[in-house]
C-alpha cells in the first residue's frame, strides 16, 4: 500500500494531543508504516503543501486562523478535527462566557487592538470536518480506529452514548455513590471512561451526547444537592462553544 | 432431599484458600464505599459474605462484556471462529443471580444455540449464597420467587449459627467437597436449623410489590398507553445503566476490527442496550424507539411479559440492580406500583 501523506496542524490548544501520538509507543511504529509525515511541528521542521490527511488540533479563534483553516480543508482530501479544541472548541470556548472586548482588553491589556480575536469556534463550525477525535487528550485507542476508518474510507460516529455505558461495563463505582459531581450522564463515551477507571471524574471532554434529557439531569442535580449553576460551570469549561452555529 | 454437608465457620478462610487451588475463584469483594464486584479472590478474608448485589452480576463471565469471535485474514480470505473460555468457580452466587443465570441458559441453549455460551459455561462452577434476609429496600426477590433456591447452583451455602449448611447439587459438587475434606455431615440440629431459618425467611420476604407473581405480565401487557411511561420519559437519561447491570439482559452488537496490517482483524461482541439513542436506528436515520419513555417500556415488557410468552418466565430477578443504579431514581417497585394504582 502506497503511503498516505499526512501533515499535523495546531491551532489554539496547548498541543498535547499531538504529543499523545509520541506517547503510542511500540504501536507508532506500526502507524508509521502506513502515512507518511509530511509536517509536524512538534517533532520536524519541515513544511509541505502536499497531504492526502490533514490532521487538526485546536480551535479557530482568530480571523487569520479563519483563512488558514480553509486553505487547509482546500488542500486536504480528509479533514480529521482531533482533540477537544478541535472537536467542539474545548477549554478555549471559556473566551465566549465574556463579551468579546472585554476579554481581548483584559488578556492583552494596552496592546489590544493589535490581537485580533473571534468567539471561539470548533473546526466543523468554519470548515467541513470528516472525522472527530474528541478528548483532552485524546484517547489514542479510539485514534487509531478513526486512522483506520480514514485510511480505509469508511465512516466513524463518536458514540453517541453516555460515559455511563462503558463505566459500568468496566465496574467502576458511580461518583455520585462517592457524593462526587460527574458529567458521565450527559458525555459520549468513546474514551472506555478512560478517567473514572483512574480514580478522576468525567469533565466532559469529549462534548455532550446529542439528546441530553434536560429534564432528567436536573432530577438527578437535585437527587444529589447540585446547583443548576454549578453543573453549567462545570460542562461550559469543555462545551461553550456549543452554542455557536457555524461561522458565517 | 439431596445431600447437606456443613463447613465451620473457622474453617471458612481454610476453604477459600484450598478451593483457589483447583481452579481460580471469583467472588464479591467491597468496592469502594458501598459497592461490591465480583473478582478473583484467594483467600477467604477477601470474599464480601454480607454483600448487596454487585455492580455487574456474574453474567460477565458467561458473556464477556467484549469477547473475540473470529479472526480473519483478508489476502488468505480466511476466517477461524475463537471461542474464549476460561475455568473458574464463581463463589456467593445470591438466589437473584443464580435465576439471572438460569434464564441466560435458557436463551442461548434455544436455537439457534450459542456455541461460545455453552462451552463457557461448562468451564464454570457456581456455589450459591442464601440471604437470609433482604439486601436492601431494592430488591424484590419475593413477588419474584428468587428469594429460596430454585437449583442452578453445584454447591449451596447457606450462614447457621456457627457454621454453613451447604446442598450439594451435582456431581461436580460433590467432587469438591470430597477434595476439600474439611466438611462434616449435616446432623439433625443442622437440619433444623436450616428448616428455622427458612421458615424465618417464608415471613421476612413478602410480595414487595402492590401485584401478585402471577399479575405481574398482565399489569405490563395492559400498560402499553399508561402516562407512567410519559412520565419515566421525561425522567430518564438514556445512560443504559439499568440494562447493563441487569442479571437477563443479554443484547449484543458485533462490530469487526481490522489491524494497521489493514489485512488481519478479529470480530467481537460486545454488550449493547435498548436504552442507547442509536439502538432502535435503522438505515434512513429512522428510530423505533426514539422516546425514552418507548425504550424504558420495552425494557420492562422484554422482563415481565415477553419472555412470558417466549420461554414461560419471568425476567427480572428481582435483584434491584436496575433501581439501585438508575441516575433518575427511576425505581422498578414504584413503576410497578403506579401502574397498580392507575388501574384501580
Amino acid at each position: 500500500m502506497k503511503k498516505v501523506k499526512v501533515a499535523f496542524f495546531d491551532f489554539t490548544c496547548c498541543e498535547g494531543c499531538q504529543l499523545q501520538v509520541a506517547n503510542m509507543g511500540e504501536m507508532l511504529l506500526d502507524v508509521l508504516d502506513l502515512i507518511e509525515v509530511v509536517e509536524f511541528r512538534e517533532v520536524m521542521s519541515e513544511k509541505s503543501n502536499d497531504y492526502d490527511v490533514a490532521i487538526v488540533e485546536g480551535s479557530i479563534t482568530t480571523s487569520h486562523a479563519v483563512e488558514r483553516i480553509k486553505k487547509i480543508r482546500k488542500t486536504a482530501k480528509v479533514l480529521i478535527a482531533y482533540g477537544s479544541c478541535a472537536a467542539i472548541g474545548g477549554i478555549n470556548g471559556m473566551k465566549n462566557n465574556f463579551k468579546l472586548k472585554e476579554i481581548r482588553e483584559y488578556v492583552y491589556q494596552k496592546d489590544a487592538k493589535h490581537f485580533d480575536t473571534i468567539p471561539t469556534h470548533a473546526v466543523h463550525q468554519v470548515v467541513p470536518v470528516d472525522y472527530t477525535v474528541p478528548g483532552c487528550p485524546v484517547y489514542i485507542p479510539e485514534f487509531i480506529q478513526v486512522l483506520k476508518a480514514a485510511l480505509s474510507g469508511l465512516p466513524y460516529n463518536v458514540p453517541d452514548n453516555a460515559v455511563c455505558v462503558e463505566c459500568k461495563l468496566n465496574e467502576n463505582e458511580c461518583m455520585f455513590d462517592k457524593g462526587v459531581t460527574c458529567l458521565g450522564p450527559i458525555t459520549r463515551a468513546g474514551c472506555n471512561s478512560w478517567c473514572i477507571n483512574n480514580g478522576n471524574i468525567c469533565y466532559g471532554c469529549r462534548g455532550m451526547v446529542s439528546n441530553p434529557a434536560e429534564n432528567g439531569q436536573k432530577d438527578i442535580l437535585e437527587k444529589h444537592k447540585i446547583s443548576l449553576e454549578w453543573i453549567e460551570n462545570k460542562m461550559n469549561m469543555y462545551n461553550k462553544s456549543r452554542e455557536l452555529g457555524e461561522l458565517k | 432431599m439431596g445431600k447437606y454437608v456443613t463447613l465451620k465457620k473457622s474453617d471458612f478462610n481454610e476453604f477459600i484458600e484450598k478451593l483457589s487451588k483447583i481452579k481460580p475463584v471469583v467472588a464479591p469483594v467491597a468496592k469502594g464505599k458501598k459497592s461490591f464486584a465480583f473478582a478473583e479472590v484467594t483467600t477467604g478474608e477477601e470474599v464480601a459474605l454480607q454483600y448487596i448485589p454487585t455492580i455487574l452480576p456474574p453474567k460477565k463471565y458467561f458473556m464477556p462484556q467484549k469477547e473475540k469471535i473470529l479472526e480473519f485474514d483478508k489476502k488468505k480470505q480466511d476466517w477461524t471462529p475463537i471461542l474464549e473460555y476460561s475455568e473458574k468457580i464463581i463463589f456467593g452466587v445470591h438466589t437473584c443471580d443464580l435465576a439471572g443465570i438460569q434464564s441466560l441458559n435458557i436463551v442461548f441453549t434455544t436455537k439457534p444455540k450459542d456455541i461460545n455460551y455453552i462451552v463457557r459455561k461448562d468451564k464454570l462452577v457456581i456455589i450459591g449464597l442464601e440471604c437470609n434476609n433482604y439486601c436492601d429496600e431494592h430488591a424484590s426477590c419475593a413477588v419474584m420467587d428468587n428469594h429460596l433456591p430454585n437449583g442452578g447452583y453445584d454447591l449451596f451455602f447457606t450462614e447457621l449459627k456457627n457454621s454453613f449448611m451447604i446442598h450439594v447439587n451435582t456431581q461436580i459438587g460433590d467432587e469438591i467437597i470430597k477434595r476439600i475434606k474439611l466438611f462434616q455431615e449435616a446432623k439433625k440440629q443442622d437440619f433444623q436449623q436450616l428448616d428455622d431459618l427458612r421458615a424465618a425467611k417464608r415471613k421476612i420476604f413478602k410480595d414487595e410489590v402492590k401485584v401478585g407473581h402471577e399479575g405481574l405480565k398482565n399489569l405490563f401487557d395492559k400498560s402499553v398507553k399508561s402516562k407512567v411511561w410519559k412520565d419515566i420519559d421525561s425522567r430518564c437519561v438514556a445512560c443504559g445503566n439499568c440494562t447493563n447491570v441487569c442479571p437477563t439482559c443479554y443484547c449484543f452488537d458485533v462490530k469487526d476490527d481490522i489491524n494497521l496490517d489493514f489485512n488481519t482483524g478479529a470480530r467481537y461482541r460486545v454488550w449493547d442496550s435498548c436504552q442507547n439513542e442509536n439502538f432502535a436506528k435503522v438505515a434512513g436515520g429512522e428510530s423505533f424507539r426514539e422516546d425514552r419513555g418507548s425504550r424504558q417500556l420495552h425494557r420492562f415488557m422484554r422482563k415481565f411479559s415477553y419472555p412470558v410468552e417466549k420461554f414461560s418466565r419471568y425476567f427480572c430477578t428481582g435483584c434491584g440492580r436496575c433501581s439501585r443504579t438508575c441516575m433518575a431514581q427511576i425505581n422498578l417497585k414504584e413503576t410497578i406500583n403506579a401502574l397498580v394504582k392507575e388501574k384501580k
